[in-house]
């Protein structure tokens, strides 16, 4: 990864050494405790009168998900399985209702047209009379054909990498481009962690600083499930700046928000895609905690 | 009694003699020992020196007899840690049974991996909606169809904080079509919601109270 920002990175500093006494320990040891509702996280920092400053500057990531819309499609073997079985179980199932009613009704009509038909000797079915199993199978068919399903799968919208409607079989993960250091580079939302507040509430601010923002979010816990951590190049280290530390923060997406411009600065990527765009090392931290179901 | 062992004893052991100067490779002593009477209260007023050969029952370790499985005890709801959450409330519901049987054992078996404890796992009582449409002609309504809830619920004694996001991302992603999920704190108003009202009895209290 390349410097960050020296400018932003002692500023920082002046904050930590200016409220030397009242801060809460960095890094890792935060304690949250959580409400009724497993989502929400009442937060409450310890005061912690001495305070070791740490050489690394702390950022907090946030790592969106859309969840798949609709089930992947079945391998060749899963669809030969699914097939037997189905074929199996019909095989052993016993006749439903509605199958026993059509073939009363088959039955009867076939004694009515007999020539010695009474009719004071069958049982009163005059409901099932007037509408028959068989009438009901075919106002049912009707109805089925009137209704036209959406396609699955559509190419054109899975190759726009801003929409959120390509790729409906898998789970899309966020991807911003932001400026670190000098350059601007691919990664997930992040922000830098300010005096007073947890990680989880900077990654919510890191979502919501977003350009393109208006996604409403629901974050999965309120413990971190991944770290990355990078030295500055010699050049930009100071006696206490010594490298950033990134932690990230699974969410799920729950709402879109306003269509958004067409600005490039994000993309929905599919986790096999995330390769081409992630650097190599941030990758391999990355993708530990994205799960590839 | 005594006087007949003892003829017996002295007649086995000079036997015993003999057969030992015979064999004397073989380590198995002929002399014969009585079964030892370890419980006193079983009567052996048998004479036969073999009696109770067979008897190995008396060697196993007491078992305690198995109880009848009682109604369902009322489990101690355990409240949130720092690091753990207490007891959650896992309801998968739908409308077909299968999908919604499958996903709550899908849900246990994953539990038992991961290490959660689960507490209990039981079935909520199935809400039948019946679906009444209008006629096109007509201000009848007749019924169209009936969709029938089904609702799981798998109780986790506590879960830790690190593990949740993983646990419900893992939930989330193999989520199958058409089924509801839903985690929830326990709280005792779901306990109590499990069991029949008592008009009867709550009228007798009513009338106790007034």
């Amino acid at each position: 990864m390349a410097a960050p920002c020296r400018r932003m990175a002692s500023r920082s500093l002046l904050q930590i050494v200016s409220s030397f006494s009242r801060t809460a320990v960095g890094n890792s040891g935060f304690r949250l405790f959580s409400n009724t509702s497993v989502c929400r996280a009442i937060v409450q920092t310890r005061f912690v009168p001495e305070r070791a400053s740490s050489p690394w500057t702390l950022k907090a990531a946030v790592c969106l998900q859309r969840l798949p819309v609709i089930s992947a499609d079945c391998a060749p073997i899963e669809q030969q399985f699914k097939e037997m079985m189905h074929q199996m179980e019909l095989e052993k199932s016993v006749l439903s209702d509605h199958e026993l009613r059509l073939l009363e009704d088959a039955e009867r009509m076939s004694r009515k047209r007999a020539d010695d038909y009474d009719s004071d000797e069958e049982d009163n079915h005059r409901d099932q009379d007037i509408m028959l199993a068989q009438d009901l199978e075919d106002i049912w068919e009707q109805r089925m054909k009137n209704f036209q399903p959406e396609l699955r799968v559509k190419a054109d919208v899975d190759k726009d990498l801003t929409s959120l409607q390509r790729c409906l079989a898998d789970s899309l993960i966020l991807l911003a481009e932001q400026q670190v250091g000098g350059e601007k580079l691919w990664l997930l939302p992040q922000a830098q962690w300010q005096e007073g507040e947890t990680l989880q509430q900077t990654a919510e601010r890191a979502l919501a600083s977003l350009p393109a923002a208006g996604f409403k979010a629901t974050f999965l816990g309120n413990a971190p499930c991944g770290v990355y951590k990078y030295k500055l190049p010699k050049a930009a280290r100071t006696e206490s700046v010594v490298g950033t530390k990134v932690f990230f923060f699974k969410a799920i997406l729950s709402d879109k928000g306003p269509p958004a411009a067409t600005n490039a600065s994000f993309m929905w990527l599919k986790r096999s895609e995330l390769q081409r765009y992630l650097k190599p090392a941030y990758m391999m931290k990355v993708e530990r905690f994205i799960l590839g179901l | 009694m005594n006087p007949v062992f003892r003829k017996l004893q002295v007649s086995v052991t000079q036997q015993a003699l003999v057969l030992n100067q015979a064999l004397t490779l073989c380590r198995a002593t002929p002399s014969i020992q009585h079964p030892v009477w370890a419980s006193v209260n079983e009567r052996q007023y048998k004479t036969m020196p073999t009696h109770g050969i067979g008897r190995w029952k008396h060697l196993l370790p007491k078992e305690v007899p198995k109880k009848k499985k009682d109604t369902t005890q009322k489990k101690q709801i355990i409240a949130a840690t720092d690091t753990a959450y207490g007891t959650l409330n896992v309801k998968v519901s739908g409308y077909d049974m299968t999908l919604v049987e499958h996903y709550s054992q899908y849900i246990h078996n994953l539990c038992n991996r991961l290490g959660i404890k689960v507490a209990e796992c039981y079935a909520l009582p199935t809400k039948t909606t019946e679906v009444m449409l209008m006629q096109e002609q007509g201000t009848k309504m007749y019924v169209d169809a009936t969709l029938k809830t089904h609702e799981r619920v798998v109780q986790l004694s506590s879960l830790n904080a690190s593990l949740c996001p993983v646990f419900m991302d893992v939930l989330l992603n193999n989520q199958p079509e058409g089924v509801q999920l839903s985690v929830k704190e326990h709280t005792e108003a779901d306990f109590q919601a499990r069991f029949k009202g008592r008009p009867e009895l709550e009228g007798l209290i009513a009338q106790m109270n007034q």
